[in-house]
């Protein structure tokens, strides 16, 4: 059968090209995380910029030693964002081949009925199928592989020194992870191209007799069951993302929505006709003709319309959710920020001009500090002293932001309620820690926390307060001052807090420092501006993580898109050509091509919206939880952007080719094919 | 008129028929409603026999010609193809029996785009696992006046040498059994003469059974016999009529 299947992807080449390029990039991308692993995985800090710390071990476990990096000098950052690039790569490969493989098998039908007729066996469809499919991934996987070693040097170098990874890369040894990546792109394409030879064997020979290949109508009992499957996992998901789920909220911002989009892609050949109905109803009252005749093909059609639609729905199910998603919780860490600072007006550190701390002239963070108190109006001060250390566990050491607290002044400052034990008993070997951190850790008031500095002396804390949390203006564990002066004793503060006196108005004081800081580099600003800033950083932030995570998955969609309607048009190419023997206009048949695709693609984008409004209200739901007066930014640009950007993609893609087969196709040629 | 009684009308003794339909009936299922397309269908086809089915549209004769050929499951009755009985073969039985003991041609849509002509007439060979000499394709090509047309494709070739090449796809195997529908359909009166002779060569020099579904009574006089079919029922047979014969006995039946 290897022969047939060279043959036929030799003929269908329009059909496969769409497969051959999408895997092809899918390789690329899975190629390039893994390179990049490596390259980072290959990475050795230099020495000195880890801390040795010993674990107790515990339940039978024996102690043992591990090495923390300190100050992120590593390359862990860049090593998670590339895994979830790999995840989703993955993800959409498997989702896009078994679309296009499918797709493929359908167009076809009456060619593998044809076979089946003049003698092959079932099995032996399946195997042409999938031979076919070999043939693809085979050529596809190694070219994606060969792109992949190509930009890996690139890759690298941009990512070289940039914050997900502050340090230099060097390429490591292509061969391993490339073999993952072209092994990964062969199996993900044979197990897209199964489904669709399981279904290909089922044709019958009776199929090349009947005149119109029309599918069946019916989905089988084992695709159902799967997508029930599907949508149980993803409702299940949906009930977790709950205002205790705190830190998993995120994950499960973008797990979710693929469980979801699985689940409506198998189950859309019954979802599609009902949705594809209710948007053709404006349609059919709008236009004459044309309208009707797309509703009647997107709706007898719909295993057609659910391939063509499984794309669109996927990119944007998940890139919506995870905007949405993200925005909400900027908004949320918007409002904690807003709700925690306490004092009217901040001011910033100077921007460090060099990273050694021996530099500069004893300690301009004194001097600051001394300009800030004589400046007239001003009460008081809260600076506090940043520095990091390593918590210990009985099996785990973790890197953590601490900050050493002027007692009398910060909860003045800033809000550190206490919901367990007395903040005031701050002092000596004592530490105050978040609420989300006592509950991961299930710590509680009267326990002692084993930490490294990092002048790597070790020591226990006592925790004397469990504080409310105020990610983004208190530090996950407080601790006297004292103690962080002294084993971090060249830290500075990033920013100041300033209490103006009684009566004397925030402005006024605000000018003042203005006017006493001039020349130093700091900026006093009031705190709405300081809040401001920083939930604009954390949105930038955001974006970038956005741009990484979603830039590959949506070039990759976007590919999809194009490649199934692309394939749609050109295999209609005899039904357009019969049409016009039928007396339908060029112009009638590019506005059916036209309505038909928008429907496709607005039913599709209606269920990515329907998922993507369930993840951001739940999401929202649990990150507001405690909050009051919490922003609603909705990206309405990105969100708009890729819907609009799907449906002209999908519109193109089936009008492109539309024109072309109806300029090159005489009516008479309808007959001789 | 002269046709025969229709029930059980060629009942021979000895020889075993190369095809027995015994009462086969079909009833299609559908939302609009169940259709009896066949309403209990007996009948011998003889070993080198060439019979033309014919009957008004919806009469049931592709539905016979599927049921006989295995391609569709009659709702009762049984097929009996050179003694095998097709009812309790599995799906790839079947289709071995079908690619070893059956040979097809249709109106139109015979061929595989993809293939040249040489790897059409090839393709039963190879899906029997056997390698195809080249001097048997090119004879069997030979043999139906394509000789020098081998490395064509589909698209480059005229309906007539399109039904050509799908009749040396079916000879090559030497099937037992012919089953053709309306293989004319769709050409001039010349090339219909060219493929109506190869299906009479077959029977004749082969010793091939031939069964032919035609609406035209100039393609059925090619055949020794015309079994009529009306409303999914065997209406009558006519033996070496000429075209003018069953064109009469067709418009009695549709009357
Ligand atoms: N797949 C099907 N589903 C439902 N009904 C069918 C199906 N195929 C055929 N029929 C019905 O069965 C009857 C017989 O159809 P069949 O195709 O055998 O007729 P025919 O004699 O070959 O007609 P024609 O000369 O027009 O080809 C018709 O009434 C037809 O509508
Ligand atoms: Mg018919």
């Amino acid at each position: 059968m290897f022969f047939l299947s060279r043959q036929t992807v030799r003929r269908h080449r329009s059909l496969y090209a769409g497969s051959f390029v999408a895997l092809a990039v899918g390789v690329f991308l899975l190629g390039l995380a893994a390179t990049a692993t490596a390259a980072t995985i290959a990475y050795d800090a230099p020495p000195g910029s880890s801390i040795p710390v010993s674990l107790p071990g515990y339940d039978g476990e024996p102690a043992r030693t591990v090495d923390v990096p300190l100050s992120g000098e590593d390359a862990s950052g860049l090593q998670v964002v590339l895994s979830m690039v790999g995840v989703i790569s993955g993800f959409i490969t498997i989702f896009v081949i078994a679309s296009t493989f499918a797709f493929a098998v359908a167009a076809r039908r009456r060619e593998i009925g044809l076979l089946r007729l003049i003698g092959a066996t079932p099995g032996q469809i399946r195997r042409m199928v999938l031979g076919e499919a070999l043939v693809v991934a085979f050529a596809a996987s190694a070219t994606g592989t060969v792109l992949a070693q190509l930009a890996t040097p690139l890759l690298l170098a941009k990512a070289s020194y940039t914050e997900l990874a502050p340090v230099k890369l060097e390429p490591a040894s292509p061969w391993l992870p490339l073999a993952i990546a072209m092994g990964a792109g062969m199996v993900v394409a044979m197990l897209g191209a199964r489904s669709a030879a399981r279904r290909a064997g089922k044709v019958g020979a009776v199929d090349a007799l009947r005149e119109a290949a029309l599918e069946p109508p019916r989905i089988g009992p084992v695709r159902i069951g799967f997508g029930v499957l599907f949508l149980a996992g993803g409702i299940v998901l949906l009930s977790l993302i709950r205002p205790s789920s705190g830190e998993a909220a995120a994950p499960l911002a973008m797990f979710t929505p693929m469980l979801l989009v699985i689940a409506l892609t198998l189950l859309a050949p019954l979802v599609v006709p009902w949705i594809g109905r209710l948007w053709a109803i404006p349609l059919v009252a709008w236009t004459r003709v044309s309208g009707r005749l797309a509703r009647s093909n997107v709706v007898a059609a719909p295993r057609r319309s659910a391939s063509l639609a499984a794309p669109i729905l996927g990119i944007s199910a998940i890139a919506g959710s995870m905007v949405l998603s993200l925005s909400f919780v900027a908004d949320a860490a918007a409002a904690t920020i807003r709700d925690s600072v306490l004092a009217p007006i901040v001011v910033t550190a100077p921007a460090e001009e060099s990273a050694s701390p021996a530099a500069g002239s004893g300690r301009p963070d004194r001097e600051l500090r001394e300009r800030i108190l004589q400046t007239p109006g001003v009460a008081a001060v809260d600076g506090s002293i940043p520095l990091r250390l390593i918590r210990t566990d009985s099996d785990s050491a973790e890197l953590e932001d601490a900050e050493g607290i002027d007692l009398t002044v910060a909860p003045k400052a800033r809000r550190m309620t206490a919901v367990e034990g007395d903040l005031s008993k701050l002092a000596g070997k004592t530490v105050a820690i978040g609420k989300e951190m006592a509950g991961f850790e299930q710590y509680e008031v009267g326990d002692e926390i084993p930490v490294t500095y990092t002048d790597r002396s070790t020591d226990r804390l006592k925790i004397v307060a469990i504080l409310a949390d105020a990610f983004g203006v208190n530090a996950s564990l407080i601790i006297p001052e004292d103690l962080a002066r002294a084993h971090a004793p060249n830290a500075q503060p990033a920013q100041w807090f300033v209490l103006p006196a009684d009566g004397v108005s925030p402005d006024s004081v605000v000018a003042g420092l203005d006017q006493n800081l001039a020349g130093s580099g700091a900026d006093a600003v009031p705190a709405a501006v300081w809040e401001a800033a920083q939930d604009e950083g954390v949105r930038q932030g955001n974006q970038l993580g956005l741009i990484l995570l979603l830039g590959p998955a949506a070039l990759y969609s976007a590919i999809a898109i194009v490649n199934t309607l692309l394939m749609g048009s050109l295999q209609r190419g005899h039904e357009f050509v019969t049409s016009r023997l039928l007396g339908a206009t060029p112009a009638q048949i590019r506005r059916m091509v036209l309505w038909e695709s928008t429907l496709v693609g607005v039913v599709a984008l209606s269920l990515g919206t329907a998922i993507t409004v369930t993840v951001g209200i739940l999401i929202r739901h649990a990150m507001t939880d405690g909050l009051a007066d919490v922003a609603v930014t909705v990206p309405w640009g990105p969100l708009l952007g890729i819907a609009g950007t799907c449906l002209v993609l999908a519109v193109g893609a089936a009008l492109a080719p539309t024109a072309v087969i109806l300029r090159h196709s005489h009516p008479s040629a309808a007959a001789a094919e | 008129m002269t046709t025969t009684a229709p029930i059980h009308p060629n009942v021979h003794v000895g020889e075993p028929p190369a095809l027995l339909l015994d009462g086969i009936t079909k009833t299609y299922r559908s939302k609009a409603g169940a259709v009896d397309a066949l309403r209990g269908v007996t009948y011998h086809f003889h070993r080198g026999s060439f019979t033309a089915v014919m009957g008004p549209s919806g009469s049931g004769k592709s539905t016979l010609l599927q049921c006989a050929a295995g391609l569709d499951k009659p709702t009762t009755g049984t097929v009996l193809l050179g003694g095998t009985g097709l009812h309790g073969l599995s799906e790839v039985a079947l289709t071995k029996l079908r690619r070893e003991q059956m040979g097809f041609v249709f109106q139109a849509y015979n061929l595989l785009p993809s293939l040249t002509v040489y790897d059409n007439v090839a393709l039963p060979l190879r899906l029997t696992g056997k390698r195809p000499r080249r001097d048997e394709v090119h004879q069997v090509l030979d043999q139906v006046g394509l000789g020098g047309m081998a490395r064509r494709r589909p698209a480059e070739l005229s309906g007539g040498q399109q039904q050509r090449v799908a009749i040396a796809r079916a000879l090559i195997t030497r099937p037992a059994v012919f089953f053709a529908d309306e293989p004319t359909g769709a050409l001039d009166s010349t090339a219909s003469r060219q493929i109506l002779s190869l299906l009479r060569e077959a029977t004749d020099r082969a010793g091939q059974t031939v069964v032919m579904v035609t609406h035209d009574p100039v393609a059925a006089a090619y055949a020794e016999r015309v079994l009529f079919l009306s409303d999914g029922l065997v209406a009558g047979s006519l033996d070496r009529g000429t075209p003018q014969q069953i064109a009469a006995a067709m418009s009695d039946l549709e009357r």
